[in-house]
């Protein structure tokens, strides 16, 4: 008897879940068609262009809010700009996966492929060796090989003013960096942001001292990581109980990590680099100005002269070229004084005009 | 004297276990996994790994997700572009895999040399390889009853060891190679038998300790790769020395085309499976592990020494996770290694090793399955997210271990807290 | 309660467990149901405790017919069990495991201590059966646990049959006689009892009608006043001696001397006290006692698995105490543990790599490291024709062989070569009455080759079968050694470490001062 009546409600709630199951489905399901022919809508992917251009991404993905996701964005603006152009990419976990993954975008009949990160440049060599007619880019390395572009940013000139800048608005006289890993594409930033910081201390006196980062010695606090923003995060708050007041983590997803560090801390504030950060993060009200690296352009006119069969040589982004710069100060309007604004200004006309040298040893070699 | 007996037939505890010798988790585990999965289950798990993943790939694809919205409009689209999607994706495995259709055209046409059609094969076998390795070191120890989880420590260990024998001495390759490789067991080996000397001096589980282990590794490699005597002399980054040209592991098939980058390391793979498997079977060392796995209070009855057997079983098998150490630092690393080199390997082997049931043959197999969907995958990109190969690994393991472990939860609670349920075992 | 069962049939696949049973159990009768190991007792006991639904067949109680989709269902229905190992909880008391699934409650999940402890108290009273409701259950004794259990199973809304499933394996002689006292009287009030257990004799003492279930078939029902001998024959189906025959020991050197063995387990206390024993060859010396007196680790001591803290372990005059079991094995030590799944076999194993598991490293069967299967194999054939292992093959796994077969197994492996020294610990345990009376002829025939044999077994019926000198343990320390013609209640009296004195007095005539 109650075991009948058991089996009757389980049937009877397996029947109400059915029915309520169709009916979400149906409510869903029950949109208007598209039209057949509304195929298109796909981004900046044109399906039936002529040319693939294809890239790799270094590891931490291509959403990684860095690098990877810059050099993305200036794919997609090739393709929204000549629509003959088709983009894709792969994405590598680990060194290991260069080779593969290049080579199969070789397979996959890419007509420009471009390598990002500097530890991929030999992978970009020795694929572009074993296929000379295909155009190779390589961002962040420099190569020889006739068929590789190379694709760098004398970074070391937008990290100078952003040292300028850290130097100005220090109230603690500490700031600190520290880097994802020891390759030249961070430490050039480190070296840059040291020369900032020492320039301004000798045009105005003051003793600002820079943690995380020792030019002379080239050595310094790295993570050995740029996906690890939990090591991020305590690797900036040992720093900030230091005393230092502004952190300028050069380690791309893993620098996140800073910010959150200098969020949850009082008076602490951080500079970005690569990207605008304001815009590129969440974290806007602790960024006083970001260190940019034109990525995305300079990736976006390659692919465009690829197309046009005219990718050779190298690039070296300049603040000369806009092709480094140093981002807005956003909330950190007001707080940034005119006096430095201007000197910030005429500083970097002065390194345009030559009268001030940023001299790092991961500079790009010269064209 | 005579004396009637009375105790003619005693009636056994049906169960095979009496409550008093509760067998280790581990023990149970192993054994429902060596034994209760029957192939069958293995190819069921297969396929529904790949039905999940299809699902999978639906949900992940915008296109196909919106063309449900109009499903009863216009079902055609749901349905048709699901399946075109599904097997567009499992084919762009496949070609990744085992056979690249594009470059099969391009080799018809005179484009492509037959060494650009075996590329596929070439990065399966690649990929493979180091999971061969892990998966042995893991198979291995569970044979003992031991579940070996620092199978990435012993591999680190491994790859330095045969890393420093392969800059640091200048001997022809002849003699060379065979140093390096017996460099990386040694390193792993003594790195692994340390969880196995802890659990038979200490007590402590190996899986605590081989857990911590790792990450002690994982970090000595940091600091190793840092020295001096290690660094790398031309770059900046946190990268070793290359290996000797004459320690590095020869490409098999370097003579048809340089980008084929499968090298011996397959082949000592494959050789020491073999091994590996005659150990277990025939030999008085393999014996004893299976009996020390199987049952350890009656190997110790019968006069084995299972403290013994353990240290000497990690140690064997970390030899082997050394082993992948060694295949990597001499064959894909050789040019510096990295922190990321060694990857998850070391974590990929216990999951090789389920699949393949800790036994030799189905190790090779499954790392062979493994290292085509990774392959597979990394090819296959964009158009399938490269995620797909580590979820399908995840999924296929964890239908095949879900039994098992079910089982060896219910089974280990039956005594103490009464779930009568299961005293449906005897008769 | 009037229980009938019409033509129950259980099949597992194609194997028949239970095959068209019929069976009929009065009101307040105690209905016997007696089957050698794998008779298909269990199967029958679990669909009707509804664990297993039968694969055909009805179960009636008072004429109605009954499905049972769980042990709930036969709860409700009036149907208790108390099974052979207690699901108690240690820790709860006696008054909490009572109501444990069918807590007292005020309302809100609230637990009402008062309301269980009255429950308790009801039926202890109901039915005679003293009870400490606030007692904790793993400070009780085992006799007491078990009473625990009968009440937990007499607490059902309307518990009208009892199923007691072997109920006197781990019992005292004098709790047994308490448990048949309290059978007899649950009866005479109207509760009908299933009672299954392998002791003819109490089956004989207690029971209104036998049941004899052979290979899942009723094959017998019998009057108690049948024959142990005659019960015996109908569960194995064939005529059974139950007599060992053996001649007068002839005891020699000392084999086996323990001196002032102290074993101590984890918490310090002291399981072996400061225990003295000899064997001497050619002679049986039965060790009695109640089961977790110190048998077990004396015999783990005996072979070197435990550690002594202090005292010596003489093999064949040889000081052992140091020695690796390995060592002592190789010296010529046998040892058959009284825990066979645990100790005894490798149940993954195959017979044949069971049958070397003490000798896998010796000639013939290994050389060099490696095992010379052809050896393995010849041995374990060899052996199963001379021990009689029922197996389709050398190479079957020993999981799928029965309990007897699997102890003729290590007997075949610890029999096998010349033993000075054989240490059996509760060689029939499990086994069926075949191979009991085939293991028994062995150790006989093993004692008359010259071998000291310990028995060691809480089956007294076995230790005045076999042994030429009885010794008796309790509380880690040896409190009488006596002949076999020694009444059985001053062992018994012995064995509960009551008036030791006394039997030593009532036995000094051929043993003076046994106990020291």
């Amino acid at each position: 008897m109650s075991k009948e009546t058991k089996l009757a409600v389980k049937q009877y709630r397996l029947a109400v879940a059915g029915v309520a199951a169709t009916g979400v489905f149906a409510l869903s399901a029950c949109g208007a068609a598209p039209d057949e022919d509304d195929s298109d809508s796909d981004g900046g992917n044109n399906a039936d262009a002529s040319f693939l251009a294809c890239m790799i991404t270094d590891s931490g993905g291509v959403d990684d809010k860095s690098f990877n996701e810059s050099s993305w964005q200036g794919m997609l603006d090739a393709a929204e700009e000549n629509s003959d152009i088709e983009v894709e990419y792969k994405e590598s976990s680990a060194d290991t996966d260069y080779d593969p993954n290049l080579r199969s975008a070789v397979d996959d009949g890419c007509d420009f492929i471009v390598g990002v990160g500097g530890l991929m440049t030999e992978n970009v060599n020795t694929v572009a060796g074993e296929n000379p007619d295909i155009p190779f880019a390589t961002v962040d390395g420099f190569s020889e090989v006739e068929n590789v572009y190379s694709i760098q940013f004398d970074t070391a000139q937008s990290a100078f003013l952003a040292g300028y800048v850290a130097a100005a608005q220090t109230e603690s006289g500490t700031v600190a960096t520290w880097g994802g890993m020891k390759i030249p594409p961070v430490t050039i930033f480190m070296d840059g942001f040291a020369e900032g910081i020492a320039y301004h201390n000798e045009a105005k006196g003051t003793d600002v001292e820079l943690l995380g980062w020792d030019e002379e010695a080239q050595d310094g606090t790295f993570l050995n990581d740029f996906e690890d923003t939990a090591g991020g995060k305590s690797t900036s708050e040992t720093f900030i109980s230091q005393g230092a007041d502004i952190i300028f983590p050069v380690a791309g997803p893993a620098g996140i990590g800073a910010l959150t560090a200098a969020s949850e801390a009082d008076g602490v504030n951080a500079i970005w680099v690569d990207t605008d950060g304001y815009e590129s993060t969440e974290f806007g009200d602790v960024l006083i100005t970001s260190a940019e690296k034109g990525l995305a352009a300079a990736v976006t006119d390659s692919v465009l002269a690829a197309y046009d069969g005219d990718v050779t040589g190298s690039y070296v982004g300049t603040l000369a070229n806009d092709g480094v710069g140093i981002a807005p100060y956003h909330d950190f309007e007001d707080a940034v004084s005119d006096e430095t604004k201007t000197e910030v200004e005429d500083l970097k006309q002065a390194i345009i005009d030559g009268e001030v040298t940023v001299e790092s040893p991961a500079s790009p070699a010269a064209e | 004297m005579t004396t009637e007996n009375t105790t003619a037939t005693a009636e056994q505890p049906e169960s095979p276990e009496p409550p008093e010798s509760k067998p280790s988790f581990a023990r149970l585990f192993g054994r429902y996994l060596i034994e209760a999965n029957s192939v069958m289950v293995t190819v069921y798990s297969l396929l529904l790994a790949f039905a999940i993943g299809a699902v999978l790939l639906i949900v992940s694809d915008e296109q196909v997700r919106s063309s449900y919205g109009y499903f009863f409009a216009r079902p055609s689209d749901a349905l048709g572009g699901s399946w075109n999607l599904i097997y567009s994706s499992y084919m762009d495995l496949f070609q990744g895999a085992i056979l690249n259709f594009n470059t099969l055209e391009r080799f018809q046409a005179g484009n492509a040399d037959f060494g650009d059609l075996l590329r596929p094969l070439s990065e399966t076998l690649t990929n493979a390889t180091p999971l061969i390795f892990t998966g042995l070191a893991v198979g291995l120890a569970f044979r003992a009853g031991l579940f070996n989880i620092g199978a990435q420590g012993q591999m680190i260990f491994g790859m330095l060891g045969a890393l420093v024998i392969g800059f640091s001495l200048n001997v022809p390759a002849i003699v060379h190679i065979p140093l390096a490789i017996l460099a990386g067991a040694v390193a792993g080996g003594l790195f692994g038998a340390v969880p196995g000397v802890l659990k038979a001096t200490t007590g402590a589980h190996e899986v605590i300790s081989s857990i911590m282990l790792n990450n002690i590794a994982a970090l000595f490699l940091v600091w190793a790769l840092s020295t001096k005597f290690i660094h790398s002399e031309t770059r900046s980054e946190l990268v070793s020395k290359p290996v000797r040209d004459s320690a590095e592991l020869p490409a098999l098939l370097g003579w048809l085309n340089p980008s084929l980058r499968v090298n011996l390391a397959i082949v000592v793979g494959v050789a020491v499976a073999v091994g590996v498997w005659w150990l277990l079977t025939k030999s008085t060392f393999g014996y004893r592990i299976r009996a020390v796995g199987f049952n350890g209070p009656a190997s110790a009855t019968a006069g084995m020494s299972v403290g013994r057997t353990y240290a000497t079983t990690m140690g064997a098998a970390g030899a082997l996770a050394g082993l992948a150490g060694a295949a990597l630092a001499l064959g894909t690393g050789s040019g510096g290694v990295n922190t990321a080199t060694v990857l998850e390997y070391g974590f990929d082997g216990i999951t090789v090793a389920l699949l393949g049931r800790a036994n030799p043959a189905g190790i090779v197999v499954s790392a062979l399955l493994f290292g085509a969907l990774k392959a597979g995958a990394l090819s296959a990109q964009p158009d399938v997210p490269v995620d797909i190969s580590t979820l399908l690994q995840a999924t296929i393991v964890l239908f095949i271990a879900a039994p098992a472990l079910v089982k060896a939860i219910l089974r280990l609670r039956t005594p103490r807290g009464g779930l009568v349920t299961l005293e449906a075992k005897g008769w | 309660m009037q229980l009938e069962l019409r033509g129950l049939t259980k099949k597992f696949g194609s194997f028949t467990a239970d095959d068209d049973i019929d069976l009929t159990v009065e009101p307040g009768q105690i209905h016997a149901i007696l089957g050698e190991n794998g008779a298909g007792k269990s199967t029958l006991m679990n669909m009707l405790y509804g664990i297993l639904r039968p694969t055909a067949g009805q179960i009636l109680v008072d004429g109605e017919p009954v499905e049972f989709s769980g042990p709930g269902d036969a709860i409700a229905a009036g149907i208790g069990m108390v099974h052979q190992h207690f699901k108690l909880v240690g820790p709860f008391s006696v008054a909490d495991n009572v109501q444990l699934g069918r807590e007292h409650t005020r309302g809100a999940g609230v637990l009402s201590i008062r309301d269980a402890r009255e429950a308790v108290r009801e039926v202890s009273e109901r039915y005679g059966l003293a009870l400490d409701p606030d007692a904790i259950v793993e400070n009780l004794p085992v006799g007491v646990q078990q009473r625990v259990e009968i009440v937990k199973a007499l607490s059902g809304p309307k518990t009208e049959l009892l199923i007691l499933d072997e109920p006197t394996a781990v019992l005292t002689p004098a709790e047994i006689t308490e448990l048949l006292e309290i059978m007899r009287s649950l009866a005479d009030s109207g509760t009908s009892i299933l009672f299954i257990s392998h002791k003819l004799k109490e089956v004989q003492s207690v029971a209104d009608t036998v049941t004899v279930i052979r290979r899942g078939k009723v094959v017998a029902e019998l009057p108690p006043t049948a024959s142990t001998a005659e019960m015996a024959s109908a569960m194995v189906g064939r005529a059974i001696s139950l007599e060992v025959d053996k001649t007068a020991a002839e005891p020699g050197e000392p084999r086996l001397e323990i001196e002032g063995l102290t074993v101590v387990d984890d918490q310090g206390f002291k399981i072996v006290d400061g225990l003295d024993l000899t064997v001497h060859s050619g002679e049986i010396v039965g060790l009695a006692g109640v089961e977790g007196n110190g048998q077990t680790e004396l015999a783990r001591a005996v072979l070197g698995l435990m550690k002594p803290a202090s005292g010596r372990v003489r093999l064949d005059g040889r000081d052992a105490t140091h020695e690796p079991p390995a060592e002592r094995i190789e010296q010529g030590l046998g040892y058959i543990p009284e825990d066979r799944a645990r100790d005894g076999v490798i149940t993954e194993f195959t017979v044949a790599e069971n049958i070397i598991l003490n000798q896998y490293r010796d000639r013939p069967y290994s050389k060099r490291g490696v095992v010379d299967a052809a050896a393995v194999r010849k041995r374990a054939v060899d052996s199963i024709a001379e021990f009689d292992i029922r197996t389709q093959s050398p190479t079957e796994l020993v999981a799928s062989l029965s309990g007897g077969n699997q102890q003729k197994v290590i007997i075949a492996r610890e029999f096998s070569r010349p033993r000075r020294v054989l240490v059996a610990a509760q060689p029939t345990r499990g086994v069926d009455v075949g191979a009991t009376e085939f293991i028994h002829s062995r150790l006989i025939t093993e004692r008359d080759t010259g071998t000291g044999v310990l028995l060691i077994s809480s089956e007294l019926d076995e230790i005045y079968a076999l042994a030429d000198r009885i010794a008796v343990i309790y509380n880690g320390k040896i409190v009488g050694e006596v002949d076999p013609d020694t009444p059985r209640e001053v062992i018994g009296r012995l064995m509960v470490g009551a008036d030791a004195d006394a039997a030593t007095e009532a036995d000094h005539a051929e043993n003076d001062g046994g106990d020291r």
